[in-house]
């Protein structure tokens, strides 16, 4: 059985369509490229669990809707969900909504902070070799660029609010993150859903971290579950440079991340972590590859999920060493923990090692809960029920536990509180 | 209290316990002694309610109710406590909350009102003294890393918080060292009431020098073969178990 491509046609003519603005020669260079490249398919060896054929179709019919919209009209649910966004984590919040950032962005008051739209000539950059970002970028429309100057380190994390609404089927966004020498940021990314419905979108995040520069990157992605969500992170690290990641993905029906890390200076460090939670029929696919281009380098990376329902996840976790990188130590691990019968991990670590001087580890693990455990917390009086809570949100609390941003803490507690009631919640219980 | 008629149980289709009986009154210390294999931990975990265990016959009466039919939760929330040989290490469950998580159970399952905050540490520090545990204990996960000895301390302290009307100590004695087991004696001793009735399964006599019991039952092949008073503890140590299998036999 074919799948449904994405209609080449349509999307030019969508394209063509659209008003002209800084980015159109960029939109129309990308069309051609994407012409070469379409969609992803199963046949392809890092595409073989997630398919994109639904995603097609409702990019297809989309496009066909001439013209193609801007943002829908901001909505109470909307404002809602900014208000209880920023009153939960103590940052700057710019608001994303449908790819466009809301006007008065520009303005942080932080010193050090520049933040802009973006250029055409950055905005195919990074990704020009990935289909997803270069259709990003044919159908972008806006855009933001953080710019921070050498040295300077702003007293708060900086907030990125994504919110779709399916009134919207199809919606691109893209941020560009620079980070001058010795200088830091702290960026959040949260992307939330403006109501129940169908809905695409494609965000693309580029990362430039100068000689020790540092970025604590936490993103948050709790979409609707009838939500499709794909997203790619690009990240440049120079000497000395050092990335700290969280990733959280709690939502959406179908979401595919790719994180691309390239590490480019001796002495630069990454820390990835990841926790995905799924239940009834989510999907939720992470693809990471930790490219030591030098040496010496660190990069740690602990990926874990939990599954309940007939969920499906996917982690495949490169790390590739290059000739010569030596002095790179390298660690990576993904844990799973199935509650139910019907949930499914595929899980893959992938090293290739071309240097000689080089400590590589890797390690996954899948299990269910530790019934001996189960037992012992029933025997003090706990309900089956919380014993089954209390021990997977043990599980879940390990990624908490070396969040970067201290800020987030306690939303991210009340979100995946909320998410491991409803996936312990719908476990069958035995009689 | 505790009424056990002719209690039969085994694990994946093996009988274990053959026929057990035993009665234990409120304000009793009863120590259950045997050889290895002879059932000693198939009864404390059965009466836990261990879900891996099957009952194939008898009864087990606690109070007069059906105990055998109730959860392991209620078991414990009507004042059963089990005190583990091989306590569970449990990483990223906090010690502290799974102690007021647990006393608040059985709190409100006697129709009171939950233990705040405060009261509560006040009580586990009171506890932990008279243990000799070091309070960082609180805010370690549960047995996480934990000594052999520390995780025994770490049961008593948890029996200490509940005061629960029957338990059952599961080899408690096993793999401490001298300090350690007259810390545990101390908190057992501390529990030793008209209210409260205590088992104490063990394979050796030497726990039973710091806790004196009242009555003293040999397990053999899954049934209580011989009962006496403390000085059948001393009688064992002496002679071994090979005379009680003799005896039974006979």
């Amino acid at each position: 059985m074919s799948e449904t491509a994405l209609n080449q046609a349509l999307l030019q003519a969508a394209v063509d369509a659209l008003p002209t603005d800084d980015l159109s020669a960029m939109r129309r260079a990308a069309v051609a490229s994407f012409a070469q490249m379409g969609f992803p398919t199963l046949g392809q060896e890092d595409w073989k669990y997630t398919s994109l054929a639904t995603t097609a179709e409702l990019s297809n019919a989309w496009l066909g809707s001439l013209p193609l919209g801007g943002k829908a009209a901001a909505t109470d649910r909307t404002e809602e969900l900014i208000a209880s966004v920023r009153d939960s984590i103590d940052a700057h919040w710019l608001v994303v909504r449908d790819g466009f950032a809301d006007s008065g962005a520009a303005a942080i008051g932080e010193a050090g902070i520049r933040i802009s739209g973006i250029s055409a000539d950055e905005s195919l950059h990074p990704g020009s070799d990935d289909p997803m970002s270069v259709f990003n970028a044919a159908l972008l429309r806006d855009g933001l660029k953080f710019s921070i100057a050498a040295n300077a380190v702003p007293k708060k994390p900086v907030g990125i609010l994504f919110i779709d609404d399916p009134s919207n089927a199809v919606a691109q966004t893209r941020v560009i993150v620079d980070v001058g020498a010795d200088a830091r940021l702290q960026l959040i990314e949260c992307s939330l859903s403006a109501g129940p419905g169908r809905q695409f979108t494609n965000a693309v995040t580029g990362i430039e971290l100068a000689r020790g520069a540092r970025l604590d990157h936490v993103r948050i992605q709790n979409r609707d579950h009838a939500h499709t969500g794909v997203s790619r992170i690009s990240a440049s690290l120079d000497r000395d440079a050092c990335l700290f990641s969280n990733n959280f993905d709690l939502g959406g029906a179908l979401t595919r991340n790719d994180i691309v890390i390239g590490i480019n200076g001796p002495g630069a460090s990454v820390n990835l972590t990841g926790l995905y939670l799924a239940d009834d029929k989510q999907h939720i696919d992470n693809h990471t590859s930790i490219l030591h281009n030098i040496g010496p380098a660190i990069s740690a990376e602990e990926y874990r999920g939990i599954m309940a329902g007939r969920s499906q996840c996917v982690f495949n976790g490169k790390v590739v060493v290059a000739k010569g990188a030596d002095g790179t130590d390298s660690s990576q691990t993904n844990h799973n923990l199935l509650l139910s019968e019907r949930a499914e991990i595929d899980t893959k670590p992938e090293l290739e090692i071309y240097a000689d001087d080089v400590k590589c580890a890797h390690g996954a693990t899948v299990g269910q809960l530790d019934e001996g455990a189960i037992f012992y917390l029933r025997s003090r009086g706990l309900a089956l029920a919380q014993a089954r809570q209390l021990l997977t949100r043990a599980f879940a609390a390990g990624t908490l536990g070396t969040l970067s941003i201290g800020e987030c803490h306690d939303f991210l507690t009340r979100l995946l509180d909320q998410r491991l009631e409803s996936l312990v919640g719908g476990q069958s219980c035995p009689t | 209290m505790l009424e056990v008629r002719n209690l039969k149980a085994g694990i994946a289709g093996n009988e274990i316990l053959t026929g057990l009986n035993l009665s234990v009154d409120a304000g009793e210390v009863h120590a259950i002694m045997g050889p290895n294999g002879s059932g000693k931990s198939t009864f404390a975990l059965v009466i836990a309610g261990q879900p891996d265990y099957e009952v194939t016959g008898g009864t087990v009466a606690f109070d007069g109710r059906d105990l055998l039919s109730l959860e392991p939760e209620e078991r414990a929330r009507e004042g059963i406590f089990l005190g583990f040989q091989y306590p569970v290490e449990i990483p990223g469950v906090n010690n502290a909350y799974l102690l007021k998580a647990a006393v608040n159970a059985r709190r409100r399952h006697a129709g009171l009102d939950e233990i705040d905050a405060f009261e509560f540490l006040k009580l586990a520090r009171e506890k932990m003294a008279v243990l000799d545990m070091d309070q960082a204990f609180l805010n370690r996960g549960v047995n996480e890393g934990f000594s052999g000895g520390e995780k025994k301390r770490n049961e008593i302290l948890q029996m200490a918080m509940l005061e629960p009307r029957l338990a059952i100590l599961d080899e408690t004695d096993s793999g401490l060292d001298i300090d350690a087991l007259k810390a545990v004696a101390k908190g057992v001793n501390a529990l030793r009431n008209p209210e409260h009735a205590i088992v104490l399964v063990t394979h050796y006599q030497r726990l039973l020098d710091y806790i004196e019991p009242d009555f003293v039952h040999v397990l053999s092949n899954g049934r209580i073969v011989r009962s006496g008073d403390k000085t059948l503890a001393l009688k064992l140590e002496e002679r071994g178990y090979e005379w009680v299998r003799e005896a039974a036999n006979a």
